[in-house]
């Protein structure tokens, strides 16, 4: 969604913010990083425009689940005193408080304390210091006696920082008021507690099928910390890897800085697990024409990044465009340097392709090692697993049906083979042990798509298979009974079937939000 | 006893809190309230009452410019330790960005320079304006590209080239240049100056540091040149010198013959001592390497 004409300066993006309260989907489409609008702008610029962005959905009272996640990444890594007080003023229009919100604001209190600058919302880059302006620390405060009773979580550690002294103090005054406020708010009940919203769109995956090829950049060059070339394809694909982004010269501890030592713990977990041969990892820069090997490099190794042939820091030595819009990275540039940037994190499968992404919130190492370690194991499914899982299920009931017609005798036997005679199996002797084999791979058969219908909840099919497996064993004993033996086939044919197209088009719904 | 004699007595061996008392009264002398002033920073931040009265003299118009420069230096003290000023801070802020445009210039430099510190957008917003507009200029456009350089993340660049282009002094233009050694797109600018002899030589050397940041192959490859060429500055070469010394692949140096002829040249032509020896000391390193082997 792009606007028609793009502002040509602060002035015209004003007017154009304010233009577009009326239409929230537009707004909320300001807060994309990448947003051409972002292009040739400083730092300090692109603080003002998202914070009047955040501003301007407040007033269009458009905080909703979809802006919510834009919000919680300001206060989960925001060191903006600006932008963290606009996210916390902004949270307060979201309709739904819940306790899963209070951490977020208690972490963004403990975060921008010691950069507790005046702020003003009074108009577009305003720096007023009188009693109309606000602080971050003021904001936040007022959001935590927003939440309310669904700040209970958080007082103590509010209670603390009262306690402390730290506080100017006009925020003392907040402070205590928010706290009469939390204190007194009667519990209440939450169905969903501490539950963020369903979607909350941070942590997304794709299936094989939805994966985009990596063809667009296959050729693009790297060069690692050692200055060696290799190109994405050379590197990427084979194995599974997880990637990051970052770049040296971000003053954002909470950003870059940690992204890498967290790629660090990654590097352990997976030594941990000794995967660190089959998983490979990469932390890309942002700043390539400035972060030359030697630099990031020194980067890695002050952050304990471990760095070999599998695990690697790397700049691209072209541009850095066709990366940006493969991965759709959230970043955008003032000349070559990155002007703002979201926290993002990758799991691309043995083809280079992107598997899962982890995106604006802080990601969990474990979480990321596990999905890696999914999509390693997957790595033989998306190959060769669909063909055997599809003959396996025939095989199996195939023995259900063989069951029904085994015979009774020698001479039955004899019969039923000299039938098969033009394919030369007339001289197979009769044997009578081959009717438990079969029945155990009927009850395996049953077994398979209990297990296939609970990974994927459906059991349709499940029900079917056993139903049709009772009715053949019905009548086996019931001799005489072929009504029953032909439900039986019909119904277990029917089961599996529908167990296999279940459990195939499971692993082809498309993007997936995980939380 | 007089406040003047109270204050000069306590002014000899005085508690922060003392200190405090005499660097905001009015009653004393100049002298004596710079002197309370450097020994008050502990007790700032103690009280919203102290605070309030240390911002009062820094905004105080009619105070003398020194008073009010030792209070902003007191507060600075105070508010390096982070935790310890939390509570103080944002009236300090908003009390720098007040006097940020204060009629005296030093203040105004003062409060400036600490708030760029603090890479706070409201001084690089004033910087630029001020850079794009002379009329609007809260402190010249050297000092503005040095304030504007603690932050690598402003729109700077852009004005910067341009100042380089068309500089309003000498001072001016190097700050620039200096504003831009963290900007890889000027690489080729420096590469240009480092070879122009027509530069002046700090503008050459500065260019020098910037490639070894932005670019250092170049760099290696620009001082090999500048040392095998004879009609070179000595000081620019020695200046190469130092950068093939401290960044130079040492393999290479050492097969380097035209090199090292050139080199053994200066540690014997030169007129400096200072440069000769440093030659000397180049090829003591690689010459000897090389026989080593």
């Amino acid at each position: 969604m792009e606007l028609v004409t793009a502002p040509a300066n602060e002035e015209e993006f004003v007017d154009l913010v304010d233009g577009l309260v009326a239409d929230p989907a537009q707004l909320m489409d300001l807060l994309r990083e990448d947003h051409p609008f972002y292009n040739e702008r400083g730092a300090a610029t692109v603080v003002h425009m998202r914070g009047w962005v955040l501003l301007g959905l407040v007033r269009a009272g458009a905080v909703s689940d979809d802006t919510l996640v834009f919000i919680l990444e300001e206060l989960d890594a925001g060191i903006d005193p600006y932008l963290v007080a606009a996210a916390a003023c902004a949270l307060r229009s979201y309709p739904q408080p819940n306790s899963a919100l209070a951490p977020f604001v208690m972490r963004a209190l403990n975060q921008i304390r010691y950069h507790d600058d005046p702020v003003s919302f009074l108009g577009y880059a305003d720096y007023s210091s009188g009693p109309e302006s606000t602080s971050p620390v003021r904001e936040l405060l007022l959001t935590l006696g927003w939440l309310g009773p669904h700040a209970r979580s958080v007082l103590p550690e509010l209670e603390s920082i009262v306690k402390s002294g730290g506080l100017s103090k006009k925020a003392l005054a907040d402070a205590n008021r928010t706290l009469e406020i939390i204190r007194r708010s009667e519990q209440v009940e939450e169905n969903d507690c501490c539950k963020l919203p369903a979607g909350l769109a941070s942590r997304f995956s794709w299936p094989g099928k939805a994966r985009r090829n990596a063809e667009s950049i296959g050729a693009t060059v790297f060069e690692d910390q050692d200055g060696t070339a290799i190109t994405f394809n050379e590197f990427f694909q084979g194995r599974p890897s997880i990637v990051v982004f970052f770049y040296t010269r971000c003053d954002n501890p909470l950003k870059c800085s940690l992204t890498v030592a967290k790629l660090a713990r990654v590097q352990k977990l997976l030594e941990s697990h000794s995967l660190d041969e089959q998983i490979q990892t990469a932390a890309i820069t942002y700043d390539p024409a400035f972060d030359l090997p030697d630099r990031i490099r020194r980067y890695g190794e002050n952050r304990s990044v471990r760095m070999d042939a599998l695990h690697r820091m790397l700049r691209t030595t072209g541009e850095i465009d066709p990366l940006r819009q493969h991965f759709k990275l959230g970043v955008n540039f003032i000349e070559s340097l990155v002007n703002r940037h979201r926290i993002e994190a990758y799991v691309l499968d043995s083809k280079g392709r992107i598997a899962a992404s982890f995106e604006r919130l802080h990601w969990d190492e474990q979480e990321v090692v596990d999905r890696a370690i999914e999509v390693l194991d997957e790595k033989d499914e998306v190959t060769s697993s669909v063909a055997p899982r599809v003959t396996s299920s025939m095989l199996a009931t195939l023995a259900s049906i063989a069951v029904v017609f085994f015979p009774k005798c020698p001479i039955c036997w004899a019969a039923y083979l000299s039938m098969l005679g033009i394919a030369g199996v007339s001289q197979i002797p009769y044997s009578p042990w081959l009717q438990p084999v079969l029945v155990v791979l009927m009850i395996a058969n049953i077994v398979s798509v209990w297990l296939r219908g609970r990974a994927t909840g459906r059991m349709t099919g499940p029900y079917l298979v056993t139903l049709g497996a009772l009715a053949i064993l019905a009548s086996k004993i019931d001799s005489g009974s072929l009504k029953l033996a032909v439900a039986g086939i019909v119904l277990t044919l029917a089961g599996s079937l529908l167990t296999v197209v279940s459990s195939l088009n499971s692993r082809d719904s498309s993007k997936t939000v995980i939380c | 006893m007089t406040t003047k004699k109270k204050a000069a007595k306590s002014s000899r061996k005085m508690s922060s809190r003392a200190a405090m008392a005499v660097a905001t009264d009015e009653k004393a002398t100049t002298k004596q309230r710079v002197k309370a002033m450097s020994q008050a920073p502990l007790a700032v931040c103690e009280t919203d009452d102290n605070l309030q009265k240390m911002l009062a003299v820094v905004r105080n118009k009619d105070e003398a410019v020194q008073v009010r420069l030792a209070a902003l230096d007191t507060l600075a003290t105070a508010a390096f330790s982070a935790v310890k000023f939390e509570s103080c801070r944002n009236d300090y802020i908003a009390a720098l960005r007040e006097v940020a445009e204060d009629p005296s210039q030093e203040i105004r430099e003062s409060a400036l320079g600490l708030l760029a510190g603090e890479k706070d957008p409201f001084v690089q917003k004033k910087m630029l304006e001020g850079l794009k507009n002379p009329q609007k200029a809260l402190v010249p456009p050297e000092k503005a590209l040095q304030l504007l350089s603690y932050d690598v993340h402003t729109e700077a660049y852009a004005v910067a080239r341009d100042i380089v282009k068309n500089p309003p002094s000498e001072t001016a233009k190097q700050e620039a240049l200096r504003l831009l050694a963290a900007d890889a797109k000027s690489a080729p600018l420096f590469e240009k100056l480092l070879r122009d002899k027509d530069e002046k030589r700090e503008v050459r050397q500065l260019s020098a540091s910037a490639l070894n940041a932005l670019n250092p192959d170049k760099l290696q490859e620009h001082a090999r040149e500048i040392l095998l060429d004879d009609s070179e500055y000595e000081d620019i070469q020695a200046t190469s010198l130092t950068a093939l010394k401290r960044f130079g692949d040492e393999e290479e140096l050492s097969k380097d013959k035209a090199l090292l002829k050139s080199v053994d040249r200066l540690s014997t032509e030169a007129k400096s001592a200072k440069y000769k020896r440093s030659a000397k000391q180049f090829l003591q390193t690689y010459v000897d390497k090389d026989k080593d082997k």
